[in-house]
């Protein structure tokens, strides 16, 4: 074997991507809460989304051309 | 065929004295040489009459140690090998000068061996009986001899600065020959032209600790510097070998995106839904709840819209229906289309990574121009299990680095080597000498 540390390199790179495919793990960052009102189910329009009204609470989304 | 070493008889080296010191002077080339240099005044004598005849006085000021010691005796192929005569030769003109030395071994049955030697690199040289033929080596210029292409190096008119010790032709300081050389590492083939004379040798380049085990000489030999003409590679054979596993690393990823690409858990949810910007009522719902089974893996949300010149955003949220935990995102859809030239997408989609399994619901929020009087079609479709490519082309570009650093460390090596060239790739001369 005339590359043994490109082997293990190369071993490492598709496990870690094999694990990371496995597990479903992203770059994306997803704002995760906890403990959501289930009333939320009942009525949609009383969830606070936290990219659509700001960390305050005021304010609606203002994109487009 | 016996395997026992060549070795020379050992016999007392024949003593005569120097005319020009009295200094005695050995002979141990068993007639064969014509010249032998004094080793205390460096006069060059002939070796051919009597009365040792001096052919040339040492005019030099400075002596030069061989770093082998003439009569030192060393094996080569099994073959046992004694120095006779050590020369020092000079190439180039003005400060652009370089400087190498010979050494000439003596067998009596095997004749006549040159070893070489410049700044820490060797090469075991032997006369070659046959003649080169002209040769193509690549887009160089160059010879072929014993089904070898060798590419033509360097030219330059040599001279011998200092000598000392016996020689079988008629040596003095200031000979001068028209040296070429052809490298296919580890040989060198040499031409040497004197007048209408043309001698061919063949160098195999050999590392200082195998000249120096093969002498017996104490210490280490000078450490080589620089890259020399037809120093093997260390790199010889490892880019097609890297670039071959490369390939084979390739064909497993192929492999990983394929189990990966069958293994997709399929589709959770899809829904088409209109957007009325002039709408009055609560734009937000939710959809029905869907099952979300297996391990820990991703989700993917995409949603796809009919936009045309226009914007919509979307508040979005995965809700565990059972655990009250929330996946809160925002996607901005835009798409523009004026003149021919457009801007953004109709699409777009996101991965949720690591989502446990339980049942889930999507609240969705979507917000548009309020401006507008279109009405916009969307899908928001949910999947499982999605390949995320992003790993796969990012796994692609790291397994392509070993085989990339291997390729340019090579590259390197081969363009320090022929930084000392003569000549082009295209075989015409460069001009310079060093």
């Amino acid at each position: 074997m005339k590359h043994p540390l490109f082997l293990i390199y190369g071993l490492a790179v598709l496990l870690s991507t094999g694990y990371a495919e496995y597990r479903g793990l992203s770059f994306t960052k997803i704002n995760e809460l906890r403990n959501v009102p289930k009333t939320v189910r009942d009525n949609p329009g009383a969830y606070r989304s936290h990219y659509g009204y700001g960390y305050g609470g005021v304010g609606r989304y203002a994109g487009g051309k | 065929m016996s395997s026992s070493p060549v070795s020379p008889p050992v016999v007392k080296p024949k003593a005569l004295y120097c005319p020009n010191c009295g200094g005695p002077v050995e002979l141990r080339g068993f007639g064969h040489a014509l010249t032998v240099v004094c080793p205390q005044c460096l006069s060059v004598l002939d070796a051919t009459t009597p009365e040792f005849q001096i052919l040339q006085k040492f005019q030099g000021t400075e002596r030069i140690e061989p770093l082998i010691p003439l009569g030192t005796r060393g094996k080569f192929a099994n073959v046992e090998y004694e120095v006779i005569g050590f020369q020092e030769r000079t190439a180039g003109s003005g400060g652009d000068t370089y400087s190498w030395n010979e050494y000439l071994l003596f067998n009596p049955y095997q004749g006549f061996r040159y070893l070489s030697e410049y700044k820490g690199h060797w090469n075991f040289i032997r006369m070659l009986n046959g003649l080169p033929q002209q040769a193509i080596v690549g887009k160089r210029s160059g010879v072929q001899y014993d089904g070898r292409r060798y590419a033509r190096f360097s030219s330059a008119e040599a001279q011998t600065t200092y000598v000392v010790g016996e020689f079988p032709w008629r040596v003095k300081v200031g000979d001068s020959v028209v040296g070429d050389d052809f490298i296919s590492p580890p040989y060198m083939l040499s031409s040497e032209v004197t007048g209408n004379e043309v001698t061919w040798s063949r160098g195999e380049y050999t590392s200082g600790r195998q000249i120096w085990q093969a002498f017996r000489l104490p210490g280490n030999p000078p450490a080589p510097s620089g890259v020399y003409p037809s120093q093997p590679s260390p790199f010889a054979g490892k880019v097609r070998s890297a670039w071959s596993l490369w390939l084979w690393m390739m064909v497993a990823l192929a492999a990983m995106i394929l189990f990966f690409m069958v293994g997709s858990g399929g589709q959770l949810y899809s829904q088409s839904y209109n957007y009325h910007p002039q709408s009055t009522g609560e734009a937000s719902f939710v959809t029905p709840e869907f099952d979300v089974t297996g391990r820990a893996s991703n989700i993917e949300v995409a949603i796809n819209t009919d936009l045309q010149n226009n914007w919509l955003y979307f508040n979005l949220a995965l809700i565990n229906s059972q655990t009250d935990q929330a996946f809160d995102f925002g996607r901005e859809l835009s798409y523009y289309n004026q003149g021919g030239e457009t801007e953004g997408s109709k699409r777009d989609h996101v991965l949720i990574p690591s989502v446990q399994a339980g049942k889930y619901y999507l609240r969705v929020e979507p917000e548009g121009d309020a401006k507008s009087t279109e009405v916009v079609q969307y899908e928001i479709t949910v999947r499982r299990n999605v390949p995320n490519y992003a790993f796969f082309i990012l796994a692609a570009l790291a397994l392509c680095i070993p085989p990339l650093i291997v390729s340019i460390r090579a590259g390197s090596y081969e363009t320090a080597r022929w930084r000392e060239s003569d000549f082009s790739a295209a075989g015409t001369s460069s001009g310079g000498d060093d």
